[in-house]
């Protein structure tokens, strides 16, 4: 998107109003969602309930729904929750990933190339398929229903060391060497040539795992049992525990769930393409 | 060995090196070991004993297996799974192949980006989110899928109470949440083809039609395989949704394995039963992945 060339063949012709309007009518309904979440979460119960259905609320500046959200619950504390596990998730994630980059891409070892598709084969491990043995690790390590046991199995992930690997083999050996020369140890160089030189990859797996880990929903349902440990998928949930679901309440939770990391996108969206096209053309 | 030795006890700078080198992908390598690899094993080795609830545990052999392999609600799961993938997966790659294809046209780049920023929003939020709001949208009385029917005089269906409806509805958040990340993954390898090929075509007289059979969808193969690989898994280990609105229900018409699994290990604490369906999850995984690499990969060369 933001730094893809332009459009090599332009239509010129009337077929290219008519793709114009397809693919636009195809975005407004795929946004549509978001358009009705934000407008609910701006009703009166009664105005959800109105037959027939009206779109616009009655008042455009009615919050009462958001104040009502953190009066139910303590919806502040599961907001702080994922950001706490998120922002662990993603920076323990950058510190180990671009280490491991590093070495396979830049050293020689017995057995590099063997591990290194090793790693990659992780990602046919389905998590569902480990998550027993994880709960009773952690049930034996006493760390279930606390931040370290939600965050665990999150540190680090298969596509963060793809991606860091990818970014350092660009880096010149020369500058490596040169570092050596001027007598850095390997550490130094990692610190001082390494790190500085893989800044956009850096940033990139900084935003998508910080999201993916926000948007985490089935380990922090196992690992986590008491209200103020919930992250904010979990206390999503708490506003559908009802006999009767209140959508206007459930919707503006909904809108501060997404929030946060919709700005992230909105702002950096330039490097979560970019991590998206890379996760593509590696296949 | 050798060559190992001479990494734990360096003799030279060239050892010390290498060592360097393993130390750097030592703690990756420390956690995917105790992450996925130990406790894949110990999943497969759960699956042949049973535990009781305080961990005492007993060797049964295959006798789990059999249990879970011939009971019909797991066969029912496994059936529910596999139509919503049917409904999800194939619905998702030709929408975002589509999409692609009409956003790689669009000249002004500004407008390009602004619509295929709208396509890819979905991808940023939780499925949880994702899923609550569409059940409000499909909510059967005040929601506003049935309003919107009601105004083409189709009469106000059941959606996700329906026995028939919900797997549709829910294969439909899927697809939603998916359409573009795969539309940007298509939209990316788009403009990596060669224009020359276009114009080679157009020069000996091939349409629109003949380009996009016989150059772009060829090019685009190692992409589209990726892309229903990536799928197929991601739908195969449906739980948020699932979970968010329906929970398997109504009468277990959406119940999914995981779901099911889910149920089994932290509902009932049957550790034993639910190992041998993690052990399957894997299994199933592996051997449709490697199947379809296998079958649809074709070398392309031009």
């Amino acid at each position: 998107m933001a730094n893809l060339p332009q459009a090599r063949r332009v239509l010129n012709n009337r077929f290219r109003w008519l793709l114009t309007l397809a693919v636009a009518c195809g975005a407004i309904m795929v946004f549509f969602p978001f358009f009705w979440m934000a407008v609910t979460s701006l009703k009166t119960a009664p105005e959800i309930q109105r037959v027939p259905l009206q779109i616009a609320p009655d008042n455009w500046l009615n919050f009462a729904n958001y104040f009502e959200v953190f009066k139910r619950q303590p919806f502040l504390r599961y907001l702080l929750n994922s950001a706490l596990v998120a922002s662990i998730a993603a920076v323990s994630s950058v510190v180990v990933s671009s280490l491991a980059g590093f070495g396979f891409a830049k050293y020689q070892f017995p057995g590099r190339d063997v591990l290194f598709l090793a790693v990659i084969g992780i990602l046919m491990v389905p998590f569902q398929s480990v998550v027993v043995p994880l709960y009773v690790w952690m049930n034996d390590l006493g760390l279930l229903d606390t931040y370290a046991g939600i965050v665990a199995p999150d540190l680090v992930s298969v596509f963060g060391v793809f991606l860091m690997r990818h970014a350092i083999e660009t880096i010149p050996n020369d500058y490596i060497d040169a570092a050596r020369i001027d007598g850095g140890s390997e550490l130094g160089i990692f610190f001082s040539v390494i790190l500085p030189s893989v800044k956009p990859a850096i940033a990139t797996l900084l935003i998508i795992k910080f999201m993916w880990s926000w948007n985490e929903f089935f380990w922090p349902m196992v690992v986590t049992s008491s209200p103020q440990m919930k992250v904010v998928t979990l206390g999503l949930m708490s506003f559908t525990n009802m006999y009767f679901i209140e959508y206007n309440l459930l919707t503006a939770a909904a809108v501060l769930s997404i929030l946060p990391i919709l700005l992230i996108f909105i702002t950096l969206q330039r490097w979560v393409v970019q991590a998206v096209v890379m996760s593509g053309l590696k296949g | 060995m050798r060559q190992w030795y001479r990494i734990v006890f360096p003799k030279n700078y060239l050892d010390r090196r290498k060592r360097a080198g393993f130390l750097f992908v030592l703690p990756a390598l420390l956690f995917f070991g105790s992450v996925f690899i130990l406790p894949l094993a110990q999943s497969v080795m759960y699956s042949f004993y049973k535990i009781a609830p305080g961990g005492a545990r007993e060797f049964v052999g295959l006798r789990l297996y059999e249990k879970v392999l011939t009971d019909s609600t797991f066969w029912a799961a496994v059936g529910n799974t596999v139509q919503l993938l049917l409904f999800s997966v194939p619905t998702t790659v030709i929408c975002a192949l589509a999409v692609a294809l009409g956003l790689n046209r669009i000249g002004n780049l500004k407008w390009r980006n602004v619509w295929a920023s709208m396509y890819f929003v979905p991808f940023a939020t939780s499925l949880v989110a994702a899923a609550l709001v569409w059940q409000w949208i499909y909510e059967p009385v005040y929601g506003f899928l049935n309003y919107a029917l009601s105004l083409v005089g189709i009469p106000p269906q059941k959606w996700l109470q329906s026995l028939v409806e919900v797997r549709p509805a829910i294969a439909a958040v899927s697809v939603w949440v998916r359409i573009g990340f795969d539309t940007m993954i298509f939209l990316a390898a788009l403009q990596t083809i060669p224009e020359e090929y276009y114009e080679a075509a157009t020069i000996d007289g091939a349409n629109a039609v003949q380009r996009l059979r016989y150059i772009t969808l060829p090019m685009l193969n190692p992409q589209i395989i990726m892309v229903c690989i990536l799928e197929l898994i991601f739908n195969f280990k449906i739980f948020d949704q699932v979970y968010a609105t329906t929970q398997g229900g109504p009468a277990g018409a959406s119940q999914t394995v995981i779901m099911l699994l889910y149920d089994t290990a932290f509902k009932y604490f049957r550790f034993g039963d639910a190992s041998v369906m993690a052990v399957f999850v894997f299994v199933a995984l592996m051997a449709v992945t490697l199947l379809q690499w296998r079958i649809f990969r074709k070398p392309v060369e031009y």
